[in-house]
């Protein structure tokens, strides 16, 4: 058996460094927001013929005077522009300005194609900020008071609402660090924050509880016919779900690499955000969530 | 509680059942199979000759995403509605843009009514495969908005301060209309001064080119243009509506004649029924030339004309544009004066004389306008105006009408039971004074209410031409809406690449599951092949179900998918470890069995119920991307939940525990004494 709620408090400083860092991170950076938040309008494009150069798109482009305008090559050999009006007039300008482009650099009819185009009013940015931190704190809400009313039976020697705040902890470490990642990669690559990466962020929130429900579980099973102390317990218990956890993980992590490596673009990055929060959620329901309770359960027995 | 419920329906006790369970398991893996892959199994069935029943192909249905197409999100403003009834206005313009979508044979349009946390009405529009989105939200955008309005008893006034703004404003335009007249006048060319000067901003930079306007168009101006006369501009600035005008004529050419007709045919000509010779014909006509008075035209005409029909019309043909009679009439015709009679004319019809009775002019004009400021400006067009209950919504039908007296067409709208009855207190209340009708914001129509109207139809005069008229029938036919909607939310995917990232994404899934397998029986060996088995039943169930429901599969949705494969494994690992651990303790196969699966169940239970828990609020955040992750992710969890426990169980228990005693290593334990 290996003993690892001996080694806590390894476990406990790994977490806040890692916390402490994707904070860090998330202030001082803090997340590349796409469209979806912002308001704003994202078009791809690609062109039949020569691909222009930026600053020959930013030129042709210059009179129609568009804000916060960003021109950067796709994957697929096109072109991604990123622009704050959101009004069909403008879209349609843009569209006949970059087809006259196309046709000076000789390409042939269809000279151009209009790959994607997302337009969202600012107001439906500020409206989908909103839902998004209504959905995580609604998520938190229900899995704490579901978790609190699982184990509502098990109250000696740790009560039930600790298990609930413990996991709350570990949700809370799992998303952080998701969300410093993002920031991470926000500030160095330009990967921005979409509504799907709430979607990745709210899935993490699951699968995390997922697997500390799974050690909980076996905590409460052990704990009435155990003869050891409540620390020893849990390492049982931890022991005993250990292969299980991994392995979950393992196959979880192996569709999802796949995805991120294989995937198409358009969930590559909702994969990633998934990868990295899973692993940690594993991480977390394993070294943090298990722990908390033990480190809680003696800071109470030295009150008393 | 959970645990007895569970135990009995899931763990039948004696062999046989376990057979049954077996037979049902591999009835409900071909059914699904056959749903999923149904295609497949005809185009064999079609190969092969084989004699059996064919099945009904059902096709995935796919989100935008994937099979390109947009999403439009409008947002409908209902501030002026009563908000008792916002609700229904926006079911209204929901109906209606329904109505001018499927003009555009988009396969199942979504068009759905959302509210926003903060109470505003959003409507959802989503054109999967959609070829050309630019007209479609033309169409969506140009459907009229029909207001109907009364008069403001609180009207707001202009301020002294206004009313001597808007006097200087209009003494300022005043001297620049009669500044840019003094260069005309002095030489100044006309295009140049417009390109400079016009405040009329659509056609300022044509050199103020309104074209060829016909006096149909607007009659006020073409009045205007005859005084001025071609080739000549008008030498003082003009009072028009929004400010000052000046002309200038460049062309005048007939646009229509009207005129009636004494045909004599004769045989061999074209639709000719008579038995007159061509000589005789021409001697007729000839005699009727020397009679015909502008007086006597028509009678003689009833009593002459070989034209059918001519009896009952008097030869009379109407106003006609070029291009619409035959040549050589054609010449005559436009040729004459208005109110005399033509020589003979001869067509392939035979010969005609042809009495002008009128002539509709068109003319080339440009213009420079200087605009000048009005109270309904500073006001806005509808301060002295306010909603009335009655909306485009109430309208039943749209027709086009014409003026007994002189035949001038207007739009008859006919109102539903309900808008008969609001129209009717319209009018009660506000007799003797005016009531507007409102298109898409602007009055298009003021009538004065004379009396109350019963009956539930109103009339919308105005300068129309025919074809206006019917234009606006017709837009107002396809779906008045009773709230103005604005475009706020637009995402567009080409079909192509939707198409490579579906492509990418599933061969991705493809490989995640064939490592997943791969590491399942590496590690679980004969539990692990078990497990694979049971996934492929989970697999096939769930696309058939997504085929049955259905579903709509978007990239995330396919995502959710992949993922909740990943939960199904997890099931079965928490069994195999929990039937292992059993195993290590010393228990019976069988019983170790038992317990693996009775033991995990509360934790596969409390996981997967949180995993649902969290996709319920993904489902209600209600971006169509995240439900599909959601959707799919809910329904493959309750899936795995099936698949992962009476499958795979029932697939253990096939095998008796002498045969597991003896091939020990498939589960890979010893056994330890």
């Amino acid at each position: 058996m290996v003993n690892l709620i001996s080694k806590r408090k390894i476990w406990l400083s790994l977490s806040t460094i890692f916390v402490a860092v994707s904070l860090y991170a998330l202030f001082a950076w803090g997340l590349k927001l796409g469209i979806d938040f912002t308001g704003g309008s994202l078009l791809e494009v690609t062109m039949n013929g020569q691909q222009p150069s930026i600053s020959e798109v930013e030129d042709s482009l210059a009179s129609e005077n568009l804000h916060s305008l960003t021109i950067q090559p796709s994957e697929s050999n096109g072109l991604i522009l990123r622009f704050q009006e959101t009004s069909e007039d403008v879209h349609q300008a843009v569209l006949s300005k970059l087809t006259s482009l196309a046709k000076k650099k000789g390409a042939t009819d269809p000279a151009l194609e209009e790959q994607r185009f997302e337009a969202v009013g600012p107001s439906a940015g500020t409206e989908l900020q909103k839902k998004a931190i209504y959905s995580v704190i609604l998520v938190l809400l229900t899995i704490s008071l579901y978790i609190a009313w699982a184990f509502r039976k098990v109250s000696r020697p740790v009560a039930s609402w600790k298990y609930g705040v413990a996991t709350l902890v570990a949700l809370f470490h799992d998303v952080v660090i998701v969300l410093g990642f993002f920031a991470f990669l926000g500030h160095f690559f330009g990967i921005e924050v979409n509504t799907s990466f709430v979607a990745a962020a709210l899935t993490v929130l699951g699968f995390s509880v997922h697997d500390t429900i799974v050690v909980f579980d076996r905590i409460r099973e052990n704990l009435p016919r155990s003869n050891q102390d409540f620390a020893g317990t849990v390492n049982m218990s931890l022991n005993q779900t250990l292969v299980r956890s991994i392995n979950t993980s393992v196959t979880v992590i192996l569709v999802l690499a796949a995805i991120v490596f294989l995937g198409g673009i358009s969930i590559k990055y909702f994969a990633l955000a998934l990868l990295v929060g899973i692993f940690f959620g594993t991480y977390s329901s394993i070294f943090l969530a298990s722990p908390i309770l033990v480190v809680w359960d003696n800071i109470s027995r030295r009150a008393r | 509680m959970a645990d007895s419920l569970f135990s009995r329906i899931f763990l039948p006790k004696g062999r046989n059942k376990v057979w049954w369970a077996f037979l049902f398991v591999v009835i409900l893996t071909i059914a699904s199979g056959l749903v999923t892959f149904g295609n497949y199994y005809n185009q064999a069935l079609d190969k092969y000759h084989i004699p059996l029943v064919k099945v009904k192909e059902v096709p995935f249905r796919l989100g935008l995403d994937l099979l390109g197409g947009s999403q439009l999100v409008y947002d409908a403003d209902v501030s002026n509605v009563a908000s008792g009834d916002q609700a229904q206005a926006v079911e209204g313009a929901r109906d209606v843009i329904e109505r001018r979508i499927n003009v555009f044979g988009v396969s199942e349009p979504l068009v759905q009514v959302n509210r926003t946390s903060d109470g505003k009405y959003r409507i959802l529009v989503e054109l999967a495969g959609i070829k050309d989105i630019r007209e479609a939200i033309k169409k969506i955008g140009e459907t009229p908005l029909l207001e109907f309005k009364e008069q403001r008893t609180d009207a707001p006034t202009l301020t002294e301060q206004q009313k001597k703004d808007i006097a200087d404003y209009n003494v300022k335009a005043k001297d620049k209309a009669n500044e840019v007249e003094g260069k005309l006048l002095s030489g100044g060319d006309f295009a140049a001064l417009a390109k400079q000067y016009s405040e009329d901003l659509e056609t300022k930079d044509k050199g103020g080119d309104l074209g060829w306007v016909s006096t149909k168009d607007n009659k006020d101006l073409t009045d205007q243009a005859e005084k001025i006369g071609v080739g000549n501009f008008s030498k003082e600035p003009l009072m028009a509506s929004t400010g000052y005008e000046i002309l200038k004529v460049d062309g005048k050419q007939t646009k229509e004649v009207k005129a009636s007709h004494i045909l004599i045919c004769y045989k061999g000509a074209e639709r000719c029924t008579g038995d007159l010779t061509k000589e005789q014909a021409f001697a007729k006509i000839k005699e009727i030339q020397k009679k015909a008075t502008i007086k006597n035209f028509t009678d003689l005409a009833k009593k002459e004309s070989t034209e059918p029909g001519a009896k009952e019309t008097g030869g009379e043909l109407g106003y006609f544009a070029k291009g619409v009679m035959a040549e050589a009439f054609e010449k005559a015709v436009f040729g004459q004066k208005v109110g005399t009679i033509s020589s003979i004319v001869e067509t392939q019809f035979g010969y005609h004389l042809i009495y002008k009775t009128g002539e509709n002019f068109e003319y080339k004009i440009s213009h420079i306008v200087i605009k000048t400021k009005s109270a309904e400006e500073i006001l806005g067009a509808d301060a002295q105006w306010k909603n009335t209950e009655l909306t485009g919504r109430n309208l039943k039908r749209a027709s086009v009408e014409f003026n007994q007296q002189d035949n001038t067409p207007h739009v008859s709208l006919e109102f539903d039971e309900e808008g008969a009855k609001f129209f009717e207190d319209i009018t009660a209340r506000n007799v003797g004074k005016p009531v507007a009708i409102f298109l898409d914001g602007y009055a298009i129509s003021v009538p004065n209410v004379d009396e109350k109207i019963t009956g539930g139809k109103a009339v919308i005069t105005g300068n129309f031409s025919i074809i206006e008229a019917k234009d606006l029938a017709k837009r107002l036919n396809a779906g008045a809406l009773p709230v103005p909607i604005s475009l706020v939310n637009q995402q567009t995917v080409g079909a192509s690449l939707g198409q490579s990232s579906v492509d990418n994404s599933l061969k991705a899934g493809m490989v995640g599951l064939i490592l997943v397998a791969l590491f399942m029986i590496i590690y679980y060996r004969f539990l692990g092949l078990l497990s694979v088995i049971a996934l492929g039943v989970y697999g096939l169930l769930s696309l058939a179900i997504f085929k049955l429901w259905p579903v709509t599969l978007t990239l995330s949705g396919i995502a959710g998918f992949i993922l909740s494969v990943g939960m199904a494994v997890d099931a079965n690992i928490l069994i195999f470890e929990r039937l292992k651990e059993e195993l290590r303790a010393g228990k019976s196969l069988s019983t170790a069995i038992q317990e693996g699966f009775s033991r995990a169940w509360p934790s596969i239970r409390d996981s997967n119920f949180t995993t649902i828990l969290t996709c319920i609020v993904l489902i209600e955040f209600s971006t169509s991307v995240i439900k599909g992750f959601a959707v799919t992710l809910v329904l493959g969890v309750l899936l795995s939940m099936f698949s992962a426990i009476t499958v795979t169980r029932t697939f253990l228990r096939l095998f008796s525990e002498r045969w597991f005693e003896k091939h020990r290593w498939l589960i890979g334990y010893r056994k330890t004494n």
